[in-house]
């Protein structure tokens, strides 16, 4: 079979076009879907948190739970239509289940430790989160874990340091910065 | 110097092969998301992926889920190694090409 160069490269350009659109489609298995759907829950959590009464946004708080629990599942659905990988459909499964055992001793904890304010409330459930995504990073990918120790960190520094913007230094940087580096990550897969 | 191969050549064929060697091994990839990602009907997309697993390249798998019935396309190892050489002869000819 003889072919010319200009051919041979334009079935190298058509090779590299398609590898591109499923590496963009199926890598990193969908983390930064997950990353900019519950940073724009933190971001608008946090943002009532500072702006709305204190009953207010805890329904605020749990309406976007609840959506953000129903868009994980919906996403998680639909990654899982396109690509499957039989040998860890277990696995996938048992992930489902680490974030409800974690939630149920996020909720446990809040529960001995109760009564608390909505700042140290707050910081159970960012830290009990970040936990989980920390554990994600090991599954997954290196990045999570810095992405969680960084989110962790701003938590503890917006506590501590400045108390009074603590709700809008976590609507701003933990939700921001979540949500960025779900951009960054779909950026960076279109580009390679 | 690797040789081209004529069945993977075909212009859907390489976008296929293009596409499934870029999963994971043990993954697979759905028909109809495969389909919409190359643009092609059902029943070329079909024919297509019949040549390709009669040749050895790729694995079809068709299941149930949820009830309905679904089928999966994934690339076999010797589809994958097949693949590499074939890209690796495009290459040879075109770095032929800019020497002359």
């Amino acid at each position: 079979m003889q072919i010319t160069p200009n051919e041979a490269e334009e079935s190298l350009a058509a090779i590299s076009s398609m590898k591109k659109r499923m590496h963009q489609a199926v890598a990193n298995g969908g983390t930064h879907y997950f990353l900019i759907v519950w940073g724009a829950i933190w971001f608008l959590g946090f943002l009532g948190s500072h702006f709305l009464a204190e009953k207010t946004a805890g329904y605020v708080w749990l309406a976007l739970n609840v959506l953000g629990g129903l868009g994980s599942w919906g996403i998680g659905m639909l990654l899982h239509r396109r690509v499957r990988n039989p040998s860890i459909s277990a696995t996938s499964g048992r992930i489902g289940l680490f974030w409800l055992t974690l939630f149920a001793y996020c909720a446990l904890t809040v529960w001995i430790a109760w009564p608390l304010d909505g700042r140290q409330l707050a910081m159970f459930i960012v830290i009990f989160a970040m936990l989980g995504w920390i554990a994600m990073g090991f599954l997954l990918s290196f990045f999570l874990i810095r992405l969680a120790l960084f989110v962790t960190a701003l938590a503890f520094g917006g506590y501590y340091l400045l108390p009074d913007y603590f709700y809008l230094c976590m609507a701003l940087l933990g939700g921001g910065t979540m949500i960025g580096c779900g951009l960054y990550i779909r950026f960076r897969w279109q580009q390679s | 110097m690797n040789e081209l191969n004529e069945i993977i050549h075909q212009p859907v064929r390489l976008r296929i092969m293009a596409a499934l060697t870029m999963l994971k091994p043990n993954q697979e990839v759905d028909f109809i998301y495969l389909r919409d990602m190359l643009d092609v009907t059902d029943g070329n997309l079909g024919a297509h992926l019949l040549k390709l697993e009669d040749a050895g390249y790729i694995a079809v798998k068709k299941i149930f889920v949820e009830r309905k019935p679904r089928t999966f396309v994934a690339a076999t190892v010797a589809g994958r190694e097949v693949f590499k050489a074939h890209v690796e002869a495009l290459e040879a000819i075109l770095k032929l090409g800019r020497k002359k």
